[in-house]
């Protein structure tokens, strides 16, 4: 599945089995997106979350 | 038997245990965090199934969630006092010294002003970490006085009160390398060294560590699988170091991370952790 980043525009691949919520990075810029929804064989994505203060183990 | 893992960040290990829950024929789903809402002034009632495997990486949205999935009855691991607790490094301290595990000797300085007296009774260098957080963020190894008053002066330009108190810890002089276990119950799954990247002296994976793994003395295991179990017990990742008096217990972790881990090991860590879980399980 390909899909664009919208920093960018460069095509973005989404692993065919990508399941919502898997983190996909964009390989021109490095930003991170996050699948929202894979409907049709397409897939959606938005903006990752970035690291917050509380985030680790 | 029905298992949800619920998450904010996909990642390896949220993947890792669905895939072996699925192999053990369990009924698992992952649910993102996020997409949840709870109506807190009602009764029981999740949808959730039997267990929820709580893999979320922030730190308070897992609390938060935890809290109000045993509000309403679910059975979560790990259980809300084990999250409050690892999550929270004062906390940890104080239970694995209260209960004899040996673990550096720590301060913790209420104002800018005692943090100078803190690292003068320990002696420089000593280790400054935030109360929350993890993958060594915001952790510094301090030298000097000069140092330590730069660092504190960042701090109290930070809008977050919890900024403005400080844990000063002991810096313990180790090899380049620190002991991540993976605990499931009271087994120790795995136990692996971590050795620091080049250019660091942190050796979280998440920061490049390498782990290779080892087989601890059995008193080293028994220390691990003791401070598990003093801080509550469930799925965790107790992290140690070699230091000259001997081994230190220094953290453990609540959601713990095990691909590193899982890279230096020849069974299936996840697979473990779900047959733990399984069996604590109430029918």
């Amino acid at each position: 599945m390909e899909t664009r980043c919208s920093e960018c525009d460069a095509v973005i691949v989404v692993p065919t089995d990508a399941i919502v919520g898997e983190i996909v990075s964009c390989k021109d810029c490095g930003a991170e997106y996050e699948v929202a929804e894979i409907k049709g064989g397409e897939a959606v994505i938005k903006p990752a979350d970035q690291v917050e203060e509380d985030w680790g183990e | 038997m029905k298992a949800s893992i619920t998450f904010d960040r996909l990642r390896w290990e949220e993947k890792a245990l669905k895939d072996e829950a699925d192999s053990m024929g369990i009924e698992a789903s992952l649910v993102d965090a996020k997409a949840l809402i709870f109506d807190i002034s009602k009764g029981n009632g999740h949808g959730l199934g039997d267990v929820v495997v709580q893999r979320c990486i922030s730190h308070y949205r897992s609390l938060f969630l935890t809290r109000m999935l045993e509000g309403a009855g679910a059975q979560v691991v790990n259980r809300y006092e084990v999250a409050d607790l690892c999550g929270n490094k004062l906390a940890t301290t104080m239970a694995l010294a209260k209960a004899g595990v040996p673990t550096p000797r720590t301060f913790v300085a209420l104002s800018s002003e005692m943090v100078e007296k803190a690292a003068e009774e320990l002696g420089f260098p000593v280790v400054l970490k935030p109360f929350v957080g993890s993958w060594g963020r915001m952790v510094s190894v301090i030298r000097d006085k000069p140092t330590l008053q730069s660092i504190v002066e960042l701090r109290e330009e930070l809008p977050n009160p919890v900024e403005h108190m400080y844990y000063v810890q002991e810096y313990i002089q180790r090899p380049p390398r620190d002991i991540r276990a993976v605990v499931a119950g009271t087994e120790l799954v795995a136990c692996v060294y971590r050795y620091a990247p080049e250019g660091d002296w942190r050796t979280n994976v998440a920061r490049g560590g390498i782990s290779k793994a080892f087989t601890p003395t059995p008193e080293l295991k028994e220390m691990i699988l003791k401070a598990a179990m003093v801080v509550g017990g469930g799925v965790l990742g107790v992290d140690a170091m070699e230091g000259p008096k001997g081994h230190v217990v220094h953290e453990v972790n609540n959601t713990v991370e095990f691909k590193g881990a899982q890279s230096a090991v020849e069974w299936s860590i996840p697979k473990k952790i779900m047959e733990y879980i399984a069996s604590t399980v109430k029918r």
